[in-house]
Order: structure tokens, then C-alpha cells, then sequence
């Protein structure tokens, strides 16, 4: 089946012939055989290590030529090399979620005749950013080039940044208010933006006419296409050197060969059998400005997994209970499930080998139609997707490391995700001009525990494994607000054996405008999002905000006088109450109020992560080291984890152990003492299920899941042994 | 081959060994005896001799105990056959209020427990925490992990149970 040469057939036929060989023997493009990699071993690891080095090169050039912090100081970027089919080669480090949502893109105008009109030509730059045909949402824009040898279409060249700025209902791009698709911003479908490699000249005009900073978007393709640019000479010349022919075989061996490497690793590293849970996704918008009447204004989304590892290795995920779309910003597309599924993957099992599109087809994911994962409507929002995107993939890491930890590779074992909210603004700049962007320190929140050690404090984000937060100099040189504090939030790792890592908060001073619009999404508000394992518990929410408008912070600065810098740990009253007059607001979820001018002071907190196992098997040592550090408070060391300090000499936090082995047989006792049956707990809920005596969002979650699911039905009716339809959804047809 | 002492990995899951040790090993080959020797590092913890077949948590088993196959808690606590959710044998602590919920999350922002609960499985003899589950009211108690133990044996590790 290798030898099938640059193929004269249209790509539509190429593509429609892969996909028919790929079903009928199981192998992509129907290789059934590794021959090039059996013949020469070397030659073949040697060819992908090169292709990898193309990309990590172009992808580092680009990072130099954009004009966003966001990809120059967080890395938001990811470039990759496909298939003339559009099937991932090889990629660089980065944002690696976008590598099959470019193959999507590409799958996507091949499928929709694109040879035919617009053309698909030598030089010719594609763009997208539509979340239905190949991205994740607006900001995350896409670029391909195709790779021609001597008038053959034998490869691409892609990449994607994400974008501080779309151009939506309100600036940045994870825009919290769209609930269309009409307010989300810029779309570019899948347009020919450029010919002869240069970017059309019309298409910056459109940009630079309806962004509030086109500078970033704008800079940001012309990285993108230099980075595109530079891979297909070098693989132009690696086809000089090696051979059209060979180039042809070995780019899809290296597929078939991830395929069959992600196989081997599930095996190796997992137990086949059924794996669930579940998580949940809390949207509170009721009375907030802005919010068209579409639909109820507070959503609490149900996320449950199931994942089956077969004995071939093969992992498939099914969302099927999960939740219909709505009319807000937090669905999601096929093409951006594929992308969470395909981040986590290279993460977390694949992380050697060739990494490529073949992971993915190792893979399957049930998305049921009517979803948030599968809208059966083009026209939803998707602005903010990785709000429900993130915790359903943060689940797929706890399940699979529930698949090491049977297996006995502790080490790989990881709680995971995060949820981390995103903070956009724009306005009027400290230099007088308009401007929107979003914010990216959130890339750097607190990760899940791992099962043998702590997780990462302010050091991890789920959709990026490069998770770095960039320098505050740099954010303060984009922004009309000055940093006042930036501090580490005690607890707010999951507790357990060991803590979820921690995140932190920022503090603000607005600064030299008078109207500055601030916005947040991705915030889960009044339900957990990180949960923990094996005991840990959840990572605690971080879903209010904090401002002062009209402060007095400049006459207290004259006067020397304490200022807060962080909203410390009074859980009711916060130190700027404490210490800075004004007009204080909290804010749950998603903030969204009137423009801030200079002088008032916001604070933004981002999520740690779940923990691992049981809270009374922490190290005291560990523990006084995290007091003394601020990771966790004296009072949590004594009443979460039952570890009781004393003072060192110098006044450093010291475990007493002698009084730590009192205190936890004590709070064992008392954990015995508490709890009840588990069948005497159902037995006694049961009556609260039957009256559906729950609040009305929580009403509303069960009865859409029992609408779209039968399963889940039937497993809500067989657990409380009661008709969840009728309960549910009254009166409707059986 | 890439292969490692009982002792290490003894230490390994305990979180014992020292950090660039265990970057090591992650960094490395993965060694494919880690199964069993990982399995005899677990059945020198417990005091109970049934043979243990599956690790499925921090401190749950599936062990061979006579004829039947149980999940059991190192503690020697059984919770029943092996392909039953063994959260429903456990001792149960929901935290469905404000004051339960601070007394894990003093100062951080919580759930509102009209949307969410924390349900801790507990087991009934030894007190150990085995499980947290975050969910809404009346949601039903997940079934987390239905090991395909025979398909694992037979097909992975080539070896008869």
C-alpha cells in the first residue's frame, strides 16, 4: 500500500481515498507496513527529528516578529507541517490544542472545492478562525500555506496565534457577552487572505478596520506566514535532498507510525476498562449589563465522562449527558473538542516518539449532537469554549491517571487541568489611544497535584504545557494599570496528601485613562471545577472580584499611609475594606460593569489546582515550610490537615509532630463519628430526588441532560430507583 | 531494558525519593516490569494476605480473597466484589453547607451549596479518606473505575489471573 507516489489526482479524491483506506484496513492512508521506517530505522527518526526542527525554529523566528505579548512573552503560537490531505506531520511546542484544528482547516477547504474556487495555488496564504471549520474560537487565528514541488501540492505549512484582540461585542477575545456568533468578533472562514506570499492588502485594511488594535492581529500574520514560509523551503529542500517520492511515503509512515505509538503507550502505560467522571460548570450573568434576553441567565452545565480503553488501546471519550448548547459564549465545536483531546494526549501519554495526527486517530470521541460539543446549530457563540472545554478535559487527566496509578506508574499520575479565567479590557490607553487586549498571566495558574508530590504553584495551564505568565514590565507597557500586588493566594490549592498548586492574584491600580472597560470569563462560579483524587479535594473556586472605584489610594500613598495589595484572607472582608476608602464592589463570575477610570483599584484571582489523597497523611514538615512560605495558612495546617505548628526560635513555623499524631487521631475519630452508610445516605436522599427539592438551575441541568440523553436517564432513574422523567420533566411525552 | 529496584519504586510511591531521582524516571523509557514489582511494593504495605491483583487507588485494592475478587482498603476492609462501586459499601460525609465547606476552605471563594456538595467516601473501619466527589445535589454516586481485569491479564501482561 506504500507505493503511491505524488499523487495526480485532485486532493478532494486524495482525501476522500484516505479516509476509504483508512476505514477499510484500520492504518492511515492505508499503510499497513512501516517499510521505510523497517528498511532504515535511522534515516526515518532522522527525517522527523529534522521536520520537528523546522517547526520549533519557525515557530521561535515568529515569536520575534509579532508585536502581541501574547505570543511574544506567553508563547500563544503553535506551528505544524501537514500532509497534502492536511494531516499533522510534525509540530512545535506551544499551543499544540490548534494542530488538528488545522488539519481540520485544511480537511475543510479541500472537502468544499477550494482547488475549484478560490484556487489553490503556489504563494496563495488561507486564514481562518471559525470554530465550524477548523479552530477553537475567534482569537485563534489560523494561517496555511500550501507546499508545491515542481507543480505538485505535496504538503502544508500552517500555524496560529492566538490574538489579544478579535474585534467582538467587548474587547480582548474571549468575549464573556457574545451569545451569537454576531458579536464575537472578526470572522475570517477559511478566506484566501494572500497571493504570491504576500498578505492582501484589503484583508489588513478589514483588520485594521474593524479591531480595536490591529496591530497585534495584523503582526501576528505576518509572523504567521514568515513561520509558514520558512517550513515549506526547508521541507522543499529536504524534498531535493530525499526525493519527492520518499517524501510522499515516509510523511504518512510517520503518521501511521504515531497512530501505532499512541496505541503501544495507552497499553504500556494504562488498564483497559471503563473509567467516568464528571464535572461541572457554573455561569451566574443574572443581572449583569450587557446580556441579551436569549435565554435563563444562570447555567450550571453537567460534564460526565466515560472512557473505555479497549485491549487494542484504543481510548474513547463519551460525552453523552452532558448539556445542550446555549446562548452564551461557552460552547464548543467538534474541532475544538478534538484540540483539548489532542493538548492533553501530547501532555500526558505522548510525549516521546513522533508526535503527530496519529495520536489523535488512536482516539474517538463521542460528542452527541445538540451539545455544547457538538452544537447542531452554526450561529452559537464560542468565544469563551474553553470554559467548558478545559474542565472536561481536566476530567480526561484525572481519569487517565486513575489508569497509570492501576497500572504503577505513580509518577505520570497528575490531578490536572485548570479552568484559569481570562481578564480582557480596552478603552482608552495611557497613551490616549483605543485599545483592547487580553491578558495572559492567567497562563501560569496552579496546577493539580501529582500522585507522588505537590502540584505546580502559579506554573501550569492546561492548554499550553509552556505555561508562562510574562513579565509585568511587558503587561504594564500594553495596559492603562499598574500592578499594586501580585501574591500567591494561600489554600487555594486542593487540599490532600498532596495540595493542588496554587495560584495567585493581581492587583491594579487604573492609571492614566478615563475609561477603561474590564471584562472576565471562563469563571465557575458556585460549583467546583478542579476536583481532586483519591481522596484530595477539590481546588477551592475563584469566582470574585474585587474593585474600589473613586479611591483614595493616591492621598494615602501621599501621606505614607498602608495600603492593601492583595484582598488577604478574611473571607467576608477584604483588606482594601480594611485599608483604602472608596466604594467597594464584589462581583461573582464574570465582571462586567460600567468603565473604570484612573484611581480605582481591581483585583483578579486565577485557579489552583484539585489535590491528591488524604488530607491526614500530609507531610508536617512540608506543611510549616508551606506556612512560612504562604502557601497555606496556620489555620488550615491545624483544622484541613491536622498538622499543629509551634514557633522556632526565631519564630519560623515548626511541626509538632507529638501534637499532630494527637490531633489527627482525633479528627479521624471525628470523621468516623460524622459520616453514615452510604446506603442510609441514598436512603434518605431519595426523598429530596423525588420531590426534586433542588434549586431551579440544578432542576433545569437534569431535566435538558434527561431531554438529550437516554443513558443518562436511565442511570439517574436506576440509582434513586425513581422515574427521572417524570420527576424532571413533567407532563412530557414518554 | 529500563528497570528499577523494589526499593525504589517503594520509595517512588511513597513521594520519598529525592526529586532528581524521580525526574528521572519520568524523563526515561517507561520500564515494563513496573507492574508487578509495583504490585509486591503494595502487598508489602498491607497486613493481609490476599493476593492483590489491581491497584485502583491511593489505598484500594482489588486482591484475590478465596474465590471471589474484592476491592478492599489496606486497612483489610472489604468493600464487596470487585465489578460493584465500592463508594457504595463506604461511610459517607456530605459538606452541603456553608460552615461544612469552610472547614476545608477557610479563605478561598466556595460553591454555593445549593449547587454543589462534597461528598467523602470514607472507609467505615479505618477512617481513610479514599475518595472526594464534587457534585450537584442529587446527582447519582459515579461508578469511577471498571478495570477489564481479565482482558488486562490475559492481553497486556500475558499472564493468567
Amino acid at each position: 500500500m506504500l507505493d503511491k507516489p505524488a499523487s495526480a489526482l485532485r486532493l478532494r479524491e486524495r482525501l476522500l481515498d484516505s479516509e476509504r483506506l483508512m476505514e477499510e484496513t484500520g492504518c492511515y492512508d492505508g499503510i499497513t507496513e512501516l517499510s521505510l521506517r523497517n528498511q532504515d530505522p535511522l534515516k526515518f527518526e532522522t527525517l522527523h527529528t529534522k521536520l520537528r526542527a523546522y517547526c520549533v525554529s519557525a515557530r521561535e523566528m515568529a515569536r520575534r516578529i509579532s508585536a502581541s505579548p501574547g505570543v511574544r512573552e506567553v508563547g500563544e503560537m503553535v506551528v505544524a507541517i501537514y500532509t497534502p490531505e492536511g494531516d499533522a506531520i510534525a509540530l512545535s511546542n506551544g499551543i499544540m490544542v490548534h494542530v488538528h484544528t488545522m488539519s481540520r482547516f485544511i480537511k475543510w477547504m479541500i472537502k468544499n472545492n477550494y482547488e475549484e474556487n478560490p484556487r489553490i495555488r503556489e504563494g496563495d496564504i488561507f486564514a481562518n478562525n471559525d470554530a465550524f471549520i477548523g479552530t477553537v474560537q475567534v482569537p485563534d487565528v489560523m494561517d496555511v500555506v500550501p507546499i508545491f514541488h515542481e507543480g505538485t501540492l505535496v504538503g502544508w505549512a500552517g500555524a496560529v496565534c492566538h490574538e489579544l484582540e478579535a474585534g467582538g461585542i467587548t474587547p480582548g477575545g474571549d468575549v464573556c457577552l457574545a451569545q451569537e456568533r454576531f458579536t464575537e468578533g472578526l470572522f475570517v472562514c477559511a478566506e484566501k487572505i494572500g497571493e504570491n506570499d504576500e498578505i492582501r492588502r484589503d484583508y489588513v485594511i478589514r483588520c485594521e478596520r474593524n479591531l480595536r488594535m490591529p496591530i497585534y492581529w495584523v503582526l501576528d500574520e505576518k509572523a504567521k506566514v514568515a513561520s509558514c514560509i520558512d517550513m515549506r523551503e526547508s521541507v522543499k529542500q529536504l524534498i531535493s535532498e530525499i526525493g519527492l517520492d520518499y517524501w510522499m511515503k515516509v510523511s504518512k509512515e510517520f503518521i501511521e507510525e504515531g497512530r501505532r505509538a499512541q496505541l503501544a503507550r495507552t497499553r504500556q502505560l494504562t488498564v483497559p476498562g471503563i473509567y467516568r467522571g464528571h464535572t461541572f460548570y457554573g455561569h451566574v450573568t443574572a443581572g449583569k449589563p450587557g446580556f441579551q434576553l436569549l435565554g435563563d441567565p444562570d447555567w450550571l452545565y453537567n460534564i460526565p465522562i466515560e472512557m473505555e480503553i479497549t485491549t487494542d488501546g484504543k481510548i474513547t471519550m463519551d460525552f453523552e449527558g452532558t448539556q445542550p448548547w446555549g446562548y452564551h459564549s461557552m460552547n464548543c465545536t467538534p474541532a475544538g473538542m478534538d484540540g483539548g483531546m489532542f493538548v492533553t494526549l501530547t501532555q500526558h501519554m505522548n510525549f516521546e516518539g513522533l508526535v503527530n495526527d496519529g495520536a489523535w486517530m488512536a482516539t474517538e470521541l463521542k460528542l452527541p449532537h445538540g451539545t455544547w460539543t457538538n452544537p447542531d446549530n452554526e450561529m452559537v457563540a464560542t468565544a469563551t469554549s474553553w470554559a467548558l472545554l478545559l474542565p472536561a478535559y481536566g476530567v480526561f487527566q484525572r481519569l487517565l491517571s486513575r489508569g497509570f496509578i492501576a497500572r504503577g506508574f505513580v509518577e505520570e499520575a497528575f490531578v490536572g487541568q485548570v479552568n484559569s479565567p481570562m481578564i480582557e479590557m480596552g478603552g482608552e490607553s495611557q497613551y490616549g489611544t483605543p485599545f483592547g487586549m487580553a491578558h495572559f498571566e492567567c497562563a501560569a495558574a496552579g496546577s493539580g497535584a501529582l500522585a507522588i508530590a505537590d502540584g505546580l504553584d502559579t506554573a501550569y495551564v492546561g492548554w499550553n504545557p509552556e505555561s508562562d505568565m510574562g513579565n509585568i514590565e511587558v503587561w504594564e507597557q500594553s495596559m492603562p494599570m499598574v500592578y499594586i500586588g501580585r501574591s500567591i493566594v494561600p489554600n487555594s490549592g486542593g487540599a490532600g496528601k498532596y495540595r493542588g498548586g496554587c495560584s495567585f492574584v493581581s492587583t491594579w491600580l487604573i492609571n492614566k485613562t478615563s475609561h477603561l472597560r474590564l471584562h472576565t470569563s471562563e469563571h465557575s462560579s458556585r460549583v467546583f471545577d478542579n476536583g481532586g483524587l483519591c481522596g484530595g479535594y477539590p481546588a477551592p473556586t475563584c469566582q470574585k472580584h474585587r474593585a474600589v472605584r473613586n479611591s483614595n489610594i493616591h492621598e494615602l500613598a501621599a501621606k505614607g499611609a498602608p495600603l492593601a495589595h492583595a484582598p488577604g484572607i478574611d473571607p467576608h472582608v477584604s483588606d482594601y475594606e480594611k485599608n483604602i476608602g472608596g466604594d467597594h464592589v464584589v462581583v461573582e463570575g464574570p465582571y462586567i460593569t460600567s468603565p473604570h477610570k484612573s484611581g480605582d483599584i481591581f483585583s483578579h484571582s486565577y485557579n489552583g489546582g484539585g489535590g491528591y489523597g488524604d488530607v491526614l497523611e500530609r507531610d508536617p514538615i512540608k506543611t510549616a515550610w508551606d506556612v512560612e512560605n504562604g502557601f497555606l495558612t496556620r489555620e488550615a495546617s491545624e483544622n484541613v490537615f491536622g498538622i499543629i505548628l509551634k514557633d522556632d526560635a526565631d519564630g519560623y513555623p515548626l511541626a509538632d509532630i507529638d501534637a499532630t499524631v494527637k490531633r489527627r487521631a482525633e479528627m479521624r475519630k471525628a470523621r468516623l463519628a460524622k459520616a453514615i452508610p452510604v446506603a442510609d445516605w441514598i436512603a434518605a436522599e431519595r426523598g429530596r430526588v423525588e420531590q426534586a427539592d433542588f434549586a431551579p438551575e440544578v432542576k433545569k441541568m437534569y431535566a435538558s441532560a434527561i431531554k438529550l440523553s437516554q443513558r443518562f436517564t436511565r442511570d439517574f432513574s436506576d440509582f434513586w430507583n425513581v422515574d427521572a422523567r417524570s420527576i424532571f420533566m413533567p407532563g412530557a411525552k414518554p | 531494558m529500563t528497570a528499577y529496584s523494589k526499593e525504589v519504586l517503594r520509595d517512588l510511591a511513597a513521594g520519598q525519593l529525592p526529586w532528581p531521582q524521580t525526574r528521572r524516571i519520568m524523563s526515561a523509557y517507561k520500564d515494563d516490569d513496573r507492574f508487578f514489582k509495583m504490585v509486591a511494593v503494595y502487598q508489602d504495605r498491607v497486613a493481609w494476605k490476599d493476593p492483590i491483583l489491581l491497584p485502583v487507588s491511593d489505598h484500594l485494592f482489588i486482591c484475590q480473597s478465596g474465590d471471589e475478587r474484592i476491592t478492599r482498603c489496606e486497612c483489610g476492609h472489604s468493600f464487596g466484589d470487585y465489578r460493584k462501586n465500592w463508594k457504595l459499601k463506604a461511610a459517607i460525609h456530605v459538606r452541603n453547607t456553608e460552615e461544612a465547606l469552610r472547614e476545608i476552605y477557610p479563605n478561598s471563594d466556595i460553591p454555593d451549596p445549593q449547587w454543589m456538595e462534597i461528598r467523602e467516601f470514607i472507609c467505615p473501619r479505618c477512617g481513610t479518606l479514599h475518595e472526594v466527589e464534587a457534585a450537584a445535589p442529587g446527582y447519582p454516586i459515579v461508578h469511577d473505575f471498571e478495570p477489564d481485569l481479565e482482558g488486562f491479564y490475559r492481553d497486556w501482561l500475558g499472564k493468567p489471573l
